[in-house]
């Protein structure tokens, strides 16, 4: 073609909820969904060329930070952020069930300081994974932190210390809001 | 380890080198399996804040798992409790559906609370708007609304006080005495109406009478109307009062004026008819007397009608006297009708002629201006011949003028009296 296209139209390197595109008429007889194993295949794969090139640490802040986007993009477009916090946290639970994320369970919320405790059970990233004796969602912190940040306002620092892959269960995690 | 984990010591330099890779296997072992019996003694004692096993120790891994969801459970409670009844517990085999059942529970109970509470703001506020309708209703009607227990005869509810619907202080005695008597009387006719025997009235509705209260020549009249009712587990009546004074006065006023004679109030000729009609369809034996002044032409002519007035009071006076029952008619004039009920001719004659000379003896004295005196005649009922009214009050008239022409009184002054004033001998 001897003209250029003139339309400016993001790129895909450029993160919007609708560029995600609709997926239900894409995949007309695949579906909307696929394999755990996939996701995972994915994001490993991605965290190891990343740790080759970066450094494990600083791969790590990438993936928390992307985990970030990700969970402020989720809460904008997917949950309700005007409903008081009981309904928010009800929600949100039923939102990661739905979509498979994981079982969300509140522990502990101050209401005074905005600091919380909470787990996540049968966690997409990690559940099932050998044991290697490390806190491995770091992706998942930073979503945590993402969509606190977008409900409450206040900047959070969210730490995993349980990990299916440090011999836990469960992943728990702590909010701490910084104000 | 087991028995004594105190005492379960091991130093692994000190072993075989072949050994020490299992001496310091065994560290960790016993290391992980004191941490998780830590854990599991603060679960067992309700501690969910006891320090958790640290990382990596996979041997701890389900019991943190089950710390980590008893901490939740926890969180889950208190917010049931806060009234979060949205929280539902997931994966947690049958605890999972009883909790969650009980939660279902909470909210359907609560929202039947809500509910009820809300239908009972509803009643409550509608009882408040009935009884301020209610209380600003009997506050503004002229009415008296008076509630009395039929047992105690206490006043349950009074929408005035005494003070204001009496118009004398005495009136407050007679007033409770008349409702104890009615109440009474209410409850012996309902009782006679239950027991079958015949009774006046159906006593169960409500009932309708007019009380007087009466204290030296002042009168106060109430039309009252009593209703039985159920109140506050008490059988009571509502006794609704209305002041008639105005209305009783007026009646009487007008009865008056239709029945009697303006000078000297005695009943009219109209009145005195209607009374003798009646007594002869009912068939009563009385004495009808016809009476007639003597000379009440010339007072009148002679010291003019304001002295004629006199005589004629003084007449009336006398004819009180006759029996206090006695129907006293002025006809007309000079001319007056009595009906006395139970009297024989003879005993009325007797009656007549006795009060005539007593008439005389007090009036026609020397200082007299004329004489005082009247005629009569009298004829008896219920005699073989049936009569009517008005051919009867002929016979009596006729007896009357026989009387006046057998007695004949002087005209003037009696004898031995002085002369009548020059001015009015001229007549008029």
């Amino acid at each position: 073609m001897e003209f250029d296209n003139v339309f400016s139209i993001p790129k895909h390197s450029h993160f919007s909820w609708e560029q995600l595109g609709d997926i239900k008429e894409g995949r007309g007889d695949l579906g909307e969904e696929m394999p755990v194993l996939v996701y995972r295949l994915m994001q490993y794969t991605m965290l190891d060329v990343l740790g080759h090139v970066y450094g494990e640490d600083v791969a790590n802040e990438h993936f928390r930070a992307a985990g970030h986007l990700a969970g402020t993009e989720f809460s904008k477009n997917v949950l309700d952020l005007e409903v008081d916090f009981d309904a928010f946290v009800a929600n949100l639970q039923k939102s990661l069930m739905d979509l498979k994320i994981g079982i969300l369970r509140m522990e502990a919320f101050d209401p005074e300081t905005g600091n919380v405790v909470l787990t996540v059970g049968q966690d997409l990233d990690c559940s099932g994974l050998p044991i290697t004796n490390e806190n491995v969602c770091n992706y998942d912190e930073g979503f945590i932190a993402g969509i606190l940040e977008a409900y409450t306002g206040k900047k959070y620092d969210v730490r995993e210390v349980d990990c299916w892959a440090n011999g836990d269960r469960v992943c728990r995690f702590n909010g701490r809001a910084i104000s | 380890m087991l028995y004594n984990p105190a005492d379960a010591k091991l130093d692994a330099e000190k072993l075989p080198e072949d050994f020490q890779m299992l001496g310091k296997g065994l560290q960790y072992f016993v290391a992980s399996v004191q941490e998780v019996r830590a854990l599991a003694k603060a679960l067992a004692s309700g501690d969910l804040n006891a320090a958790l096993p640290s990382s990596g120790n996979e041997l701890a891994a389900p019991l943190k798992s089950l710390h980590a969801s008893l901490r939740h459970l926890t969180w889950q409670t208190y917010q049931v409790a806060r009234g979060d009844y949205k929280q539902r517990v997931n994966f947690m085999g049958e605890f999972a559906v009883s909790f969650n059942m009980m939660v279902e529970q909470l909210q359907e109970n609560r929202v039947a609370l809500i509910n009820e509470i809300e239908k009972s703001d509803r009643k409550a506020l509608e009882l408040e708007q009935s009884n301020s309708l209610f209380a600003a209703i009997t506050a503004e009607i002229s009415q008296w609304i008076i509630v009395i227990d039929r047992n105690t005869f206490e006043w349950l509810f009074s929408n005035h006080t005494p003070e204001i619907m009496l118009t004398r202080e005495q009136f407050q005695s007679q007033l409770e005495k008349w409702l104890v008597h009615y109440v009474r009387r209410f409850n012996d006719e309902e009782s006679a109406e239950q027991t079958g025997l015949p009774q006046p009235a159906a006593r169960k509705e409500s009932m309708s009478v007019e009380m007087e209260l009466i204290h030296e020549s002042e009168v106060q009249y109430f039309g009252v109307r009593i209703y039985p009712l159920q109140w506050q587990d008490r059988r009571a009546l509502a006794c609704v009062l209305s002041d008639i004074s105005d209305e009783k006065k007026h009646m009487l006023e007008l009865e008056d004026y239709a029945f009697r004679d303006p000078l000297t109030k005695k009943f009219s000729r109209h009145y005195g008819m209607k009374t003798l009609h009646e007594m002869l369809a009912a068939g009563k034996s009385f004495a009808l007397c016809f009476v007639d002044l003597d000379n009440l032409k010339y007072v009148n002519d002679v010291f003019l009608h304001v002295e004629g007035d006199a005589y004629i009071m003084r007449i009336v006076k006398t004819l009180d006297e006759f029996a206090p029952d006695a129907v006293i008619c002025r006809l007309g004039g000079d001319e007056f009708m009595l009906i006395a009920e139970g009297w024989s001719m003879e005993a009325a004659e007797a009656r007549l002629e006795e009060l005539r000379d007593a008439l005389q003896q007090d009036h026609n004295t020397p200082e007299a201006k004329y004489s005082h005196s009247f005629s009569y005649g009298v004829v008896e009922s219920g005699g073989t011949e049936d009569l009517p009214a008005s051919e009867l009050l002929t016979l009596a008239d006729e007896k009357m003028y026989a009387y006046k022409r057998a007695h004949k009184v002087q005209r003037g002054a009696p004898p031995g009296a002085a002369p009548a004033a020059a001015e009015h001998s001229l007549g008029k």
